[in-house]
């Protein structure tokens, strides 16, 4: 796929991820990777970015396995950003899948 | 690449931050290779998902010198974080320096402009010590005039360069949110 989109999508994934509950960075990066191909640690950048805009916080926990894990939480601002960023999602995938449905009618 | 190299290419590249942030960066991508390793993973296998550790490095100064912008948006600042972004792609080369080196010269012809005119009485003055036999009061207060015009212009740059600044500033943390940088050829 496209890089441009794709990063521009990769907010709206993990912002996405930390909805239900807190994760630590492996994992988010796991997630993601699972369904779309990226750079994983293109990840970083962007947790920090967001958690410095207030979106998240982090916090350190203990892990049975290894040093503690930096977990990061969803903050009441960064569910409202969530919300308006999903909006914007519907409303643009719905307009293109109405334009690929209108194309394959024409053709 | 193992962990070792790639946490030392990534420190390098983030030569510029501050230690206490640069320290944080590394801790993170040091916790991603431990659960990675303790997922039966390899560090070979995990630096390569990760991605060029100089790319994540750019990013992170690009972020890093933006936020300084947001801060305090003096030129130097405002130039490191043109920089930083620039320094995300050659896409960027174009997209980013073309507008910047218009705008500023928007910036800067305005303000010669401005203290130009700002200067013409004491041009004059210059002028009329040199040759006395042209002085007439009539362009003598045509000069003051023109240096009040200057003033004026000079007042309205400033406001303009600030605006400029700001909506610079946004157009590059839209080029950070959605332009190719870090994202290697997954």
């Amino acid at each position: 796929m496209n890089v441009q989109f794709k990063k521009g999508v990769l907010e709206l994934c993990v912002l996405v991820l930390l909805d239900k509950q807190d994760r630590y960075g492996y994992e988010l990066v796991q997630k993601i990777s699972d369904q779309i191909a990226i750079s994983e640690g293109s990840v970083y950048p962007l947790l920090r970015r967001l958690t410095k805009e207030g979106y998240f916080t982090t916090y350190l926990k203990e892990s049975s396995e290894g040093p503690s894990r930096k977990y990061y939480a969803l903050t009441e601002e960064g569910r409202t950003y969530l919300g308006d960023l999903l909006a914007d999602w519907e409303k643009f995938t719905n307009g293109v899948n109405q334009l690929i449905k209108e194309g394959v009618r024409d053709e | 690449m193992n962990k070792a190299q790639f946490l030392e290419k990534l420190d390098n590249s983030l030569k510029r931050l501050p230690s206490s942030e640069r320290e944080d960066i590394i801790q993170d991508f040091y916790e991603h290779f431990e659960v990675g390793m303790s997922e039966g993973k390899s560090e070979q296998e995990i630096a390569k998902a990760l991605g060029n550790p100089q790319q994540i490095g750019k990013e992170m100064v690009a972020n890093y010198r933006l936020e300084q912008v947001e801060e305090t948006a003096t030129t130097g600042n405002v130039l490191r974080a043109v920089w930083a972004v620039i320094g995300l792609g050659f896409f960027n080369l174009v997209i980013v320096l073309g507008p910047f080196i218009a705008l500023a010269a928007i910036v800067f012809s305005g303000w010669v402009g401005g203290l130009g005119f700002i200067l013409t009485p004491i041009l004059y003055v210059i002028n009329v010590v040199i040759y006395p036999e042209i002085f007439t009061f009539y362009d003598l207060f045509f000069a003051i005039m023109l240096s009040g015009v200057g003033i004026f212009i000079a007042i309205g740059m400033y406001y303009v360069t600030r605006w400029l600044m700001k909506g610079f500033v946004k157009y590059l943390n839209f080029n950070v949110r959605m332009v190719k940088g870090g994202m290697g050829n997954a």
